[in-house]
């Protein structure tokens, strides 16, 4: 089998908000490589890091986030490393976003055509406007909306149509790197498959690695082949996603997770939540951090976070898998 | 089916809003003709999409809004014109919890401050009785350290906390019905089984009944004793939970199934329609019909009937035997 390129390197990352109460550590050294052609998920609530992680690696941080340490590769090229103006082209030419917001995402001021058009003259300045408008009518049928709603504004489309012309957008320059950031929260569950396997079918095609951040567990569980599993800023578990449903050792949390969800089809339903709150940042656990939720916690978890080990095909970083060979 | 087992019940509920036209004034019909039974400690789950009615038909039910056409009865009472002092005697039988607990929650009022006020109000409580009660419902729902908990203000809980206080001053004025209008979609996953439970719980203690209002069908499976599907504010498809996933007969249903992460039918919906349905008065046929694989020219031109498919199962369909012949 060929080597397969990395498109995505995390090295240690940690990043921060500097806040009055001193820094608060949102993403804790974290660890990861996305290969080309793959879909990884990550999963985590509210909170737990997911989203600021996905705005770290298009070195897109709000005002008082800071990458405090680690490294961040897209295609070999340190993120962090290039000039303003280079980050400006290696930007959706290389890696795109998918917002969370994505229906507040688009211009309601501009047509679905402008915001298409400005993607490709803004990159290629040497695009003529007829290329730039055949291109757009291409995008429309990849993501299979009707050429005419070019000429929409986007207030006239459903959330559905707009959720499309948003991924049209990320796509339009074929980047190696897709972060969609909850792309289907807001949509209702017939429109969200739909985008779902839209999404799955241009991937196909394109091949280009997708960062799907999600806080919902089976959701992600389809459409991924790789799951990581995020809770106050730390990759508590990197899993297959076929283990995360089917293997038995699991991080605790994920297996809260598990056990929270009712699924649809089982022929009796029962759910248990895990107890406590989320996590606050600014005051997090000592130990591990999720240790006053979790139902096999002793003193050590209290004292000493745990290390990230390997468990069969998965990572897990708690201690119960201590006696595990490292 | 006993008729005093029934605690609600809403016969040919149709509600009407205007919308501004033109020039002439116009009416959408959000809810057509629905009706329901609601007995007590019973669960029914209510499930569709966004514009499928099921947010106001809950909000009918609580008598936020007032019906246009149709009766709705509680405890043997009509609701439909209450007002005044009949109307404050209902907000004792029937309770709202809201989808949204950080804008359902007074920011300045403290956490007794929202139990202490129905508490006086409509239970008549005073001084020690009614810091008693505080204490009771907070324990009730699961917030402690009471001590603590009591003199905080909402921004500083958690958003299951804030829903655990919202469902404790449902309960402050003792409801028999309680309407919970998507309660969990806003939480943390972790966080929602807990509240499901919690609600699961309530029900059992106090025997309390509830309309649960969802768009999550593996949900309305746990806690639903029924599930009752709407779209484009009709009734499709009403059945008892199990029997509903395990053997959806309206093709609508199929399609909600078949969409819902963890289902295991697969259908490809890459390029499905998903034109809203319309919600204009005096449309004709099926709302479904333009989605629809079964649609033939009788399903545009009338509305087909809730009619008994198996024992205590209902679907609204033309073609409902037909259903196995697609996907």
């Amino acid at each position: 089998m060929e080597e397969k390129q990395p498109v995505l390197e995390l090295q240690h990352v940690s990043v921060g908000y500097d806040s009055p109460a001193g820094m608060v550590q949102a993403v804790n050294d974290v660890s990861l490589t996305i290969y080309e052609n793959t879909i990884v998920g990550l999963i985590g609530e509210s909170g737990s890091g997911k989203s600021t992680l996905g705005n770290a690696i298009m070195h897109l941080m709000k005002n008082n986030a800071v990458l405090t340490s680690g490294t961040i590769k897209v295609m070999g090229k340190d993120v962090y490393s290039l000039t303003k103006n280079e980050l400006r082209k290696f930007r959706w030419s290389q890696m795109a976003m998918v917002f969370q917001s994505a229906m507040n995402a688009l211009n309601p001021v501009l047509t679905v055509e402008d915001q298409i058009l400005d993607v490709f003259l803004s990159h290629d300045k040497s695009m003529s406007k007829k290329e730039a408008k055949k291109r757009a009518r291409e995008l429309m049928d990849v993501v299979s909306i009707d050429p005419r709603y070019l000429k929409s504004y986007p207030h006239e489309l459903s959330g559905g149509m707009r959720q499309r012309v948003v991924i049209a957008i990320a796509i339009a320059l074929d980047p190696k790197l897709v972060i969609m950031d909850e792309p289907t929260t807001a949509l209702d569950v017939v429109v969200q498959r739909s985008i779902l396997d839209k999404i799955k079918e241009i991937q196909k095609v394109k091949k280009f690695a997708i960062l799907f951040i999600s806080h919902d567990f089976s959701l992600v569980s389809e459409l991924a082949s790789k799951v990581a599993i995020m809770y106050a800023g730390r990759f508590i578990e990197v899993t297959d996603s076929h283990s995360l449903m089917n293997a038995k050792e699991h991080h605790p949390y994920t297996e809260g997770l598990i056990r929270a969800i009712p699924h649809l089809t089982a022929e009796e339903v029962t759910i248990e939540g895990i107890p406590g709150n989320p996590p606050n940042l600014v005051e997090l656990p000592t130990g591990c951090a999720y240790h006053p939720r979790c139902r096999y916690a002793n003193e050590l978890c209290k004292k000493k976070r745990p290390e990230m080990r390997h468990v069969d095909t998965r990572d897990i970083e708690c201690h119960l898998y201590e006696t595990v060979q490292k | 089916m006993s008729q005093s087992s029934t605690l609600v019940k809403v016969e040919d509920l149709v509600i009407k809003f205007p919308v501004r036209g033109n020039k002439e004034s116009k009416f959408i019909t959000p809810v057509d003709k629905v009706n329901l039974e609601i007995k007590k400690g019973e669960v029914l789950a209510l499930v569709g999409e966004s514009g499928s009615g099921k947010t106001t038909i809950g909000r009918a039910l609580v008598r936020l809004l007032k019906p246009t056409e149709g009766q709705v009865t509680v405890q043997g009472k009509k609701i439909n014109d209450i007002k005044g002092r009949d109307l404050k005697n209902y907000r004792q039988v029937a309770q709202m919890i809201f989808q949204d607990p950080f804008g359902s929650l007074n920011p300045v009022r403290s956490i007794e401050g929202h139990l202490k006020f129905p508490l006086r109000k409509h239970q008549g409580y005073k001084g020690k009785a009614l810091d008693q009660k505080v204490t009771e419902l907070l324990l009730q729902v699961g917030l402690t350290p009471v001590a603590e908990i009591r003199k905080k203000h909402p921004h500083e809980l958690s958003g299951g906390q804030r829903q655990r206080l919202a469902i404790a001053r449902a309960l402050a004025v003792n409801p028999k019905f309680i309407v919970a209008d998507e309660p969990t979609s806003m939480l943390d996953v972790s966080i929602r089984a807990g509240i499901l439970q919690l609600m699961n719980d309530l029900k059992r203690d106090l025997g309390l009944s509830y309309l649960y209002i969802t768009h999550d069908l593996a949900s309305a499976r746990y806690f639903g004793d029924r599930i009752m599907v709407l779209y484009g504010g009709k009734v499709m498809e009403i059945a008892e939970s199990k029997e509903l996933i395990k053997r959806p007969l309206n093709p609508y249903t199929r399609l909600l199934l078949a969409a819902t992460p963890g289902s295991d039918t697969q259908i490809d919906l890459t390029d499905a329609n998903n034109e809203a349905p319309d919600l204009s008065e005096g449309r004709k046929g099926c709302p479904f019909v333009n989605r629809c694989p079964l649609a033939t020219a009788v399903c545009r031109e009338t509305m087909p009937e809730l009619k008994q498919a198996v024992d205590q199962h209902f679907v609204a369909c033309h073609h409902y035997e037909e259903v196995d012949t697609v996907h």
